[in-house]
């Protein structure tokens, strides 16, 4: 048996197993010379834990467009013109009362209305605001929620529950789930990846890389962090002296020692390990190659507004498109700089202005490309911003009602779902709580969230917990 | 995921098929826990139909429906056999659970009942008693106790013990387990020499005694007190907490007594006379990760501290889950919430803040400080002569007094007329001695973009002078910059460091936590000019890098700042001794040196200023970055607000701040300022050379209540007093029970818990896996152990060893016990008939191979090679990681500078653990964060494992130092040398099939290296280990990428 079993859970062994038999039926192992030149003679990509699938998959990866910091709903999606007229005046206390708030706490409650117009768009009217017309023009493509709510209201914690579904540390990421329910259809690059962008505002909030952590699942399920200064993958460069042909020398020399052992041991950890090394030296070639853009026309480089190399959101978006190509499950791009406790009319044109070309751009692209209907795009953060005033210009953190946009992957489109009050505060109609999203983001891809479980402690843990419901309404 | 199950069930069955009759707690209490007990077990809140099946008399007593749920003896009238057995809606579990009872599990069922359902407590919380040791026939492989409890069960599966182990793998096995080093050669040739019959015994006494023991131990205790060194939350800065890690490690280098190890971490700071010793060990009660983010509320935090630490105890002493009952009552264990709340009571003397500072006099709340006598001596000294120089100021300022109201009348007027202005400086020249671009702007236009006010405000302006360092980074620089001032007499200099966006050392630096200006030089002419006084404008100086230390003259200490934090640039002002006077063409020459430990603390922007007032205080306009035209005046801002009020109006403060800057302002007093800010900044750093460490301080304790459904915000709850867990009975304490109190029941005969949990983890590190499988999990969701009598027994001897060598909670007897017998010392092979059988090798008719634990992968490479650093404890230390691998984190912005020398090569252990990014080596191998508590790490098998391993520069260097070594020691061929590296690495000779390939390898490399010589120098120069001169190159290279090849192996990381 496979030593990582030990280790592992039942059902991740019972994975590893059978992945592993696939593979060795293949011959892995014994035709390293050629498979470390030839991916293609490889035996298909390891499945995942849930098989035969729980549901028909609507969609088959997911890229998420995690706004981090928190962005205003109130100047993104959620038209509130009530809130308008109460600029100025004390935030009802009939809201307000009792509860939990950030840097409001014990401070005045007062409204502050929407600071950009909005405007209806496409044929399903959608209203977004007119800050971001690039996904203004795309209305009719996405499906707005309206109504999602979360239980943590700092940074940290929040991020922690909309990624893991739990707030305590060490339970694997949505990401990591994924990869473990569906495993991989790439061999040459890792299942889930992560990209991080750095906004020009300054409101750069630290984002730990627990957010993309496998938790207690094997490390092989984590999130792999490209990179846009410095290796794109940690390592994935030769040493310096190290010449392309000498790796492989080096690898082959490894591998036949390794074979070497296994023939005395018969130890199918030794056959796991080569055939790591295989899947690392084909990886130093093909995430090269995945980051060079210089083959990309001059005029989808423009619809993103993406400069190859500067690391910037646009860019990014760019790259997810190349990955959902080769195959990865699950792609999380961070954009970070949405903490806006001051400058919200300063800071939000900045944001629109790096996230709303890309943004819409993605999904176009996508749906060119016949990619959409198989590809769930989600858009938003960690939690939304307060319709009080912080400071005369600014937003506090916000639990009880903010939004997020979703398109293709079997989501109804040009819809929107949810809302929250008059004054944008708190859900009321149709609320969606982080856990929903994940049941419902899992249902899209076959998945039933009650049924992917690791046993943890004596717990069948699951990302939704002990809640979550499928959000049917806005399936297509 | 069902066919997973099956395939798992049809692993399990050959163990289970031989035990003939039904035991409640093997066969039965796992299948009712797991599938039951979620809706008829402990938790009343989620108990359907009013049934409950944990208790024998609920689950014996006739129901609402009148249906009586177990009838001993007739499974036939039993409800809940029926209900297993249907196939309809009544089906028990029913579909919503999602679980699902396998024939075997239905049949055992009830077969139960048939017995009469008899219930047994759960083993783990029944007492330890010590079970005879079972009789077995053939003795010929017993060596002590644990070999007849393991042989007599695999006698009842008609399996054999292996054989004993060949001594090359042995010594390997035991070095690795209890050192988490290989053998070195020389050590395995005595040990082969040795036929005595106590060879083996007399190498595990030597390994027992190397403080190489206590690191590899202290590496499974750290991670389950969740130790680290930064504090996890948000900016995740480092805190305090090093001098823990050493306590210990000194714990267990002098093996002391696992009870008073519990007891002076959990409430060293209550022990009666508490020693320092006990004190710092009470760190451990502050290890939980805290958050000094400006948003958070206090009180939700103190709930995530507490409870974070019941978790983490009831994990580590009694492995049991009891942090699940913070919301609600336990599912599976007899455990409520008033249980979880009143374990959090024990902790509610501990005084703590929600939000911990992390910067600041009041950073990190209580803490020990830790000086040696020479430190003590040194500190009592420099304070009695800053008390003088502080009073020889004083004396000399009262001659002065006179002069006082009249330099206070003119001030306001003299500093509104811009008479102490600085002059902008516009270089014309500005070079790097190590190759980074120096681009000077004085007219031309820069884009910056700089932090105002909580926002970046970007721009694009003519630079006034600015000097920008682009290019090459260098770990260490000195920036010479030449201009002319023009005529004139000048009194100082000042450097602006300009803080910009795109800079990634706290926004100063190119890289590193700071920048550290070591030392300044100036030249008019070719003559040097001398400086009289240092004084910088920051609101947070660190001690150790105050504006005194640029002009000590010594290159490792310097002005610096890790932490700014105001919307001006840092500025230092230097006074020069004399006025200097220039002409229109005197060239001035200025030298900025970055010699610091810390690498790339050189500063990214910077911008020259003069003055020719008599006295000049570092420039305060409000962000000079955002206006670089902006004049930087030369008065403190609170003197000019002083000034402006009346001065009936002006408080003490106000009269203290005109006061110090009449003593600073004066030409006369400035020796005596000098030598002030040269004491104080010695203090500074003989202050944080003393190590500090966060400890326990008891105070009042807080009022702990049961939070509803675990919300913070919920005050309604009752009161509860610190008690145990109900169900392991009560504390005898006469008031409120403390912390100490907790500590001496966990280590207790009445607690059940603590000393199987630590001899089931203990098992694991020499086996690969617990007695009972699940290390964090005794409970009833945990696995009945395989071994269950030795798992007592085992315990049983911690607690109270049978050997008159031993004393109670002997963590070396138990370890040595182990190590000692037969079932250790096994080989590891396995045959198609015993792995058919029992294929995780759980009965241990074998021994088992595994990978060993990240840091030691580290370790093996830096042993085998020669390059590592033996050093006991100390501060944790920063191996080179990928440039930018921090950019995610802020407040403050960072980047990780490598340690030097000795410390680039200490063991991983000693890594500094910074828990939101981990170093990327150890997090490949599967090292936890350490955020939460881990008492068993995950092992896995990834290609970014093999990237590491093949590509991390350390791993490289290791190689060719290795290399270097074998080609000095291994003989002059090629074979030899190949020899001499496989007895180093793998304690053994080379196959004939393995020679083949390295040398096949060896050959290629030194072909492509001698078309290709640029190629072996660059592969060389990789690592700070020096070359040895006169080597040949090629050979080397080529050697290299065959050491290279020997660290990848499999066999190398792996612990046979």
């Amino acid at each position: 048996m496979d030593r990582s079993l030990i280790e592992a859970t039942p059902a991740d062994a019972g994975m590893h197993r059978r992945a592993f038999l696939e593979r060795t039926a293949g011959g892995l192992g014994l035709i390293a010379l050629n498979t470390l030149l030839n991916p293609k003679l490889l035996a298909s990509p390891a499945r995942g834990v849930v098989h035969p699938l729980h549901f028909p998959q609507k969609a088959k990866r997911v890229i998420f467009l995690y706004q981090a910091g928190g962005p205003s709903h109130l100047e993104t999606f959620d038209y509130k013109p009530k809130l308008a007229e109460m600029d100025g005046k004390p935030m009802p206390e009939s809201l307000t009362k009792g509860q939990q708030l950030a840097q409001l706490q014990g401070r005045p409650l007062i409204c502050f209305g929407p600071q950009f117009p909005f405007r209806q768009w496409g044929s399903s009217g959608q209203q977004i605001c007119e800050l971001f017309p690039h996904m203004g023009s795309i209305a009719d493509e996405v499906c707005i929620i309206r109504s999602m709510w979360t239980e943590q209201i700092n940074h940290d914690p929040a991020h922690t529950l909309m990624n893991t579904g739990s707030i305590i540390a060490g339970r694997p990421s949505m990401g990591s789930w994924l990869l473990y329910g569906l495993g991989a259809e790439t061999e040459d690059l890792p299942g889930f990846v992560v990209l991080v962008s750095t906004g020009r505002g300054g409101q750069n909030q630290p984002i730990a890389a627990r957010q993309w952590s496998a938790g207690m699942l094997p490390s092989r399920f984590q999130g792999v962090k490209l990179n846009s200064i410095g290796d794109p993958v940690l390592y994935i460069r030769n040493p310096e002296g190290i010449s392309r042909e000498l790796q492989k020398d080096s690898v082959e020399a490894i591998n036949s020692l390794n074979r070497t052992a296994h023939r005395t041991l018969q130890d199918p950890e030794i056959l796991t390990r080569i055939s790591q090394y295989e899947m690392a030296f084909r990886m130093q070639a093909s995430v090269p190659g995945l980051m060079d853009m210089s083959k990309e026309p001059a005029q989808v480089l423009e619809r993103y507004g993406a400069k190859p190399g500067d690391g910037s959101f646009a860019s990014n978006c760019l790259l997810a498109r190349r990955l959902a190509e080769r195959g990865v499950r699950f792609i999380q791009l961070y954009h970070r700089d949405w903490d806006h406790h001051a400058g919200i009319r300063e800071n939000m044109p900045l944001k629109a202005q790096e996230v709303d070309r890309p943004t819409a751009a993605l999904i176009q692209d996508l749906k060119d490309r016949g990619m959409l209907n198989e590809t769930l795009v989600v858009w938003g953060g960690e939690f939304g911003r307060t319709p009080m005033s912080q400071g005369g210009n600014g937003r506090d953190h916000h639990i009880k009602g903010f939004s997020f946009l979703l398109a293709g992957g079997g989501v109804k489109p040009g819809i929107s779902y949810g809302a929250t009050d008059d004054l944008g505060y708190a859900a009321v109609e149709n609320p969606v709580s982080v856990h929903d999203f994940h049941a419902t983001m899992l249902y899209l891809l076959g998945i039933d969230h009650k049924r992917l479980t690791v046993k943890h402690q004596g717990l069948d843990i699951r990302l939704t917990g002990v809640s979550g419901q499928v959000i049917h309404e806005i399936l297509a | 995921m069902l066919a997973f199950l099956a395939v798992v069930a049809a692993i399990s069955l050959p163990l289970e098929a031989v035990e003939r009759t039904i035991s409640f707690n093997r066969d039965i209490r796992p299948i009712l826990s797991d599938t039951c007990f979620f809706c008829h077990g402990p938790d009343q809140n989620t108990r359907m139909a009013n049934l409950r099946l944990d208790v024998r008399e609920q689950a014996l007593a006739k129901t609402r429906s009148g249906a009586i749920p177990i009838v001993p003896g007739k499974p036939e009238a039993s409800a809940i056999i029926q209900r297993i057995f249907a196939t309809d809606h009544r089906a028990m579990p029913p579909k919503y659970a999602q679980k699902e009872l396998t024939p075997g599990q239905k049949e055992k069922f009830r077969k139960w009942v048939e017995e009469g359902a008899e219930y047994e407590p759960h083993w783990a919380y029944v007492p330890v008693q010590r079970p005879a040791v079972p009789p077995v026939a053939d003795r010929r492989w017993i060596r002590n106790p644990i070999d007849a409890f393991i042989q007599a069960r695999l006698a009842r599966e008609n399996l054999k013990p292996s054989p004993e182990a060949d001594k090359r793998t042995l010594l390997r096995r035991v070095s690795l387990d209890l050192t988490g080093l290989p053998p070195s050669p020389q050590e395995m040739q005595a040990f082969l020499a040795d036929s005595s019959p106590d060879a083996y015994e007399k190498v595990v006494d030597r390994l027992l005694a190397s403080p190489r023991y206590a690191e590899k131990q202290a590496v499974h205790w750290l991670d389950a007190v969740r130790y680290a060194d930064t504090c996890g939350f948000h900016g995740d800065n480092p805190y305090p907490a090093w001098p823990y890690r050493d306590y210990v490690l000194r714990a267990f280098r002098e093996n002391k007594p696992f009870d008073l190890f519990t007891k002076e971490q959990l409430a060293g700071d209550l022990l009666p006379n508490a020693s320092l010793e006990s004190r710092i060990a009470s760190a451990y009660n502050r290890l939980n990760r805290t958050s000094a983010e400006g948003g958070i509320q206090p009180k939700e935090y103190l709930a995530k501290y507490a409870a974070d630490r019941v978790r983490t105890t009831s994990t580590v002493w009694l492995g049991t889950t009891i942090g699940c009952a913070e919301c609600h009552d336990h599912k599976f264990d007899p455990l409520t919430m008033r249980d979880f709340y009143s374990m959090k009571a024990f902790f509610a003397d501990i005084k703590e803040t929600g939000l911990v500072p992390d910067r600041g006099p009041e950073a990190w709340g209580t803490q020990l400080e830790l000086p040696d006598e020479t430190q003590r001596r040194k500190r009592a000294e420099l304070e009695i002569a800053l008390q003088r120089a502080r009073a020889r100021l004083a004396e000399a300022a009262e001659k002065l007094a006179a002069r006082r109201s009249g330099w206070e009348r003119n001030l306001l007027a003299r500093y509104q007329a811009g008479e102490f202005d600085w002059k902008p400086q516009r270089p014309q020249s500005a070079k790097s001695a190590q190759g980074a671009t120096l681009t000077i702007y004085n007219d031309e236009r820069i884009d910056s973009a700089y932090d105002f006010r909580g926002s970046i405000v970007p721009a694009r302006k003519p630079g006034n002078g600015l000097v920008v360092a682009t290019g090459k980074a260098p770990d260490n620089d000195t920036y010479t910059v030449v201009w002319k001032p023009g005529p004139g007499a000048w009194t100082a200099i000042g450097i602006e460091v300009v803080m910009d966006e795109s800079l990634p050392g706290v926004r100063m630096a190119r890289g590193a936590d700071r920048f550290v200006l070591t030392g300044v030089e100036l030249e008019s002419g070719g003559a040097p000019v001398a400086f009289s006084l240092a004084t910088a404008n920051s609101l947070f100086p660190l001690p150790d890098l105050a504006p005194a230390l640029v002009l000590d003259h010594d290159p490792n200490t310097g002005w610096g700042l890790a932490f700014h934090g105001e919307d001006r640039n840092p500025f230092l002002a230097l006074r020069l001794a004399q006025r200097l006077h220039t002409t229109a063409e005197t060239a001035l020459t200025i030298r900025l040196r970055h010699d610091s430990e810390y690498r790339r603390a050189t500063l990214g922007r910077f911008r020259f200023w003069m003055s020719q007032a008599e006295y000049s205080w570092p420039g305060s306009a409000i962000n000079g970055a955002s206006d670089p035209l902006a004049p930087h005046t030369g008065v403190p801002t609170n003197v000019v607000a002083a000034l402006r009020k009346p001065a009936a109006e002006r408080q003490p403060a106000d009269q203290e701040a005109i006061e110090n800057f009449f003593h600073w302002s004066q030409p006369e007093l400035t020796e005596h300022q000098a030598e002030i800010s040269r004491l104080e900044a010695q203090l500074g750093l003989l202050e944080a050379s003393i190590p500090r460490v966060v400890v326990t301080e008891a105070t009042e304790p807080a009022v702990t209540r049961i939070l509803p459904r675990g919300n913070f915000m919920d005050d309604s709850g009752e009161i509860v007093e610190p008690a145990i867990p109900q169900i392991f009975g009560k504390l005898h304490v006469n008031g409120r029970a403390s912390r100490l109190h907790l500590a001496e029941w966990l280590t207790s005969r009445e607690n059940p818990l603590t000393a199987r949990v630590f001899v089931n983890r203990l098992w694991k590190q020499f086996f690969g896996v617990g007695l009972s499988k699940v290390l964090d999990d005794l409970g009833s969701q945990g696995e009945w152990p395989v071994h269950a009598e030795l798992l007592d027994w085992l315990a049983a001897e911690f607690m109270q060893p049978s050997s008159s060598q031993a004393h109670a909670w002997d963590v070396k007897h138990v370890v040595r016990t182990i190590v000692t017998s037969h079932t250790y010392r096994q080989s590891s092979l396995s045959n198609p008939a015993l792995e058919a059988k029992d294929p995780e090798n759980r009965l241990l008719a074998r021994q088992s191979r595994y990978r060993v634990d990240a840091e030691l992968v580290r370790d093996i490479a830096l042993a085998v090679s020669g390059l590592l650093t033996e050093k006991f404890g100390g501060p944790s230390v920063r191996p080179p990681q990928p440039e930018g691998y921090l950019a995610a984190l802020n407040f403050p912005k960072r980047e990780w500078s490598a340690s030097r020398g000795e410390d680039l090569y200490r063991r991983g252990l000693y890594t500094r653990w910074q828990r939101t990014f981990l170093h990327p080596s150890l997090a490949a191998f599967d090292a936890p964060s350490r955020e939460e508590c881990t008492v068993s790490r995950v092992l896995s098998n990834t290609p970014l494992q093999a990237l590491v391993l093949l590509n991390d520069p350390v791993f490289v260097e290791a190689a060719r130092a290795l290399a270097q070594h074998a080609l000095r020691d291994g003989g002059r061929r090629f074979a030899t040398r190949l020899s001499w590296a496989f007895a180093r690495v793998l304690n053994r000779e080379p196959r004939p099939e393995e020679r083949k390939v390295l040398e096949g390898l060896y050959r290629k490399s030194l072909s492509k290296f001698r078309r290709d010589p640029q190629a072996a120098r660059q592969l060389l120069s990789l690592g700070e280990a020096p070359v040895p001169p006169g080597v040949n190159t090629m050979d080397l290279a080529a050697m290299t990428t065959v050491t290279r090849a020997l660290l990848n192996l499999h066999e190398t990381i792996t612990r046979n």
